[in-house]
């Protein structure tokens, strides 16, 4: 079972500062008030490719409450771990940039709670070729896909087994609505929910690319340091 | 803030960030970027050194693994578009 959600959109901000917007749109709560919900950011690899000149990135973000409180309050205990509160998923991002051609290819996948829901965000940044104002504009096309598994039985690579099953014999509330009809409530209220989102995080790109416009990146850094310094005078 | 994952790090992620943005808003951006150049890969190797035992300690390593098996599968349909 899946879910797919398309957009496109156009900034107003060349190319190469929409790469640069993409890797700083976490940096501080500060600049960006729409990342308050986004707890760490680390990066796993980042190198050049000598035969392509393409910089490939990896990169891991904690995230407060990806998965919408809706679907934790169906999910049984035994899966959610009881808890109700301040949940939090890890983020894989991958990135690759391809100055010479013009393009930046991202992904994003959660690693928690993957056999549950699994969302993968895939958005390709280019420079468009059909406006008068080339150079100044910067086409992303995003698509997004929710997929449960949920109430399937899943060997994972290392054949391990994951029982995310439902437990039909009890009669209850899961087996009324069926395995199938849990995984498209949970991709529907995903999907739901990440049209907001999606909504949020491109207001967060624009005020880091305002930023970047106003003050270039050495201002950007230096707003950063000094968010950064503030919060630890506090703490 | 955006902070590590792990706070031991913190310090050696922020000298790393700073690093790489430089870099690449200053010479990725305008096509000097090679990693021969890449003055980061030192500090790149301190804060990694320090993250590999942060993941190993609360296990993230092995979703990594899985999720890395799993792009394997995707990329080739995905990046078989942009060549």
């Amino acid at each position: 079972m899946v879910l797919t959600h398309t957009t496109n959109h156009t900034y107003s901000h060349p190319f190469p500062t929409v790469t640069l917007a993409f890797f700083l749109r976490y940096c501080s709560p500060q600049l960006n008030p729409f990342s308050q919900h986004v707890m760490s950011t680390d990066t796993l690899s980042s190198h050049v490719d000598p035969a392509t000149g393409r910089l490939h990135t990896t990169r891991i973000h904690l995230k407060k409450s990806r998965m919408p409180p809706a679907i934790m309050k169906m999910l049984p205990t035994s899966i959610t771990g009881g808890a109700t509160t301040e949940k939090a998923s890890y983020i894989m991002e991958t990135s690759v940039v391809d100055m010479k051609e013009g393009w930046m290819s991202t992904e994003s996948r959660n690693l928690n709670f993957a056999g549950v829901l699994s969302v993968v965000e895939k958005q390709i940044y280019t420079i468009p070729t059909s406006t008068n104002e080339i150079g100044n504009t910067t086409d992303v096309a995003t698509t997004v896909v929710f997929r449960s598994r949920f109430g399937e039985r899943i060997r994972d690579k290392l054949g391990h087994l994951h029982a995310h099953e439902v437990e039909q014999e009890k009669g209850g509330f899961f087996s009324r609505l069926g395995a199938h009809g849990i995984q498209r409530s949970i991709e529907s209220l995903a999907s739901k929910k990440t049209q907001d989102q999606l909504g949020k995080s491109r207001e967060g790109m624009k005020l880091i690319l305002e930023r970047l416009r106003q003050s270039g990146i050495m201002g950007v850094l230096e707003l950063r340091k000094m968010a950064r310094e503030r919060n630890m005078e506090k703490a | 803030m955006s902070q590590s994952l792990a706070k031991e790090c913190n310090e050696a992620k922020e000298r790393y960030d700073t690093c790489f943005l430089k870099w690449y808003s200053e010479k990725y951006l305008r096509g000097n970027g090679t990693e021969q150049n890449n003055e980061c890969s030192i500090l790149f190797k301190e804060y990694s050194s320090c993250l590999q035992v942060a993941l190993k300690e609360r296990g993230i390593d092995k979703l990594l693994e899985e999720a890395r098996e799993e792009l394997k599968d995707s990329d080739s349909t995905y990046m078989g578009k942009k060549k």
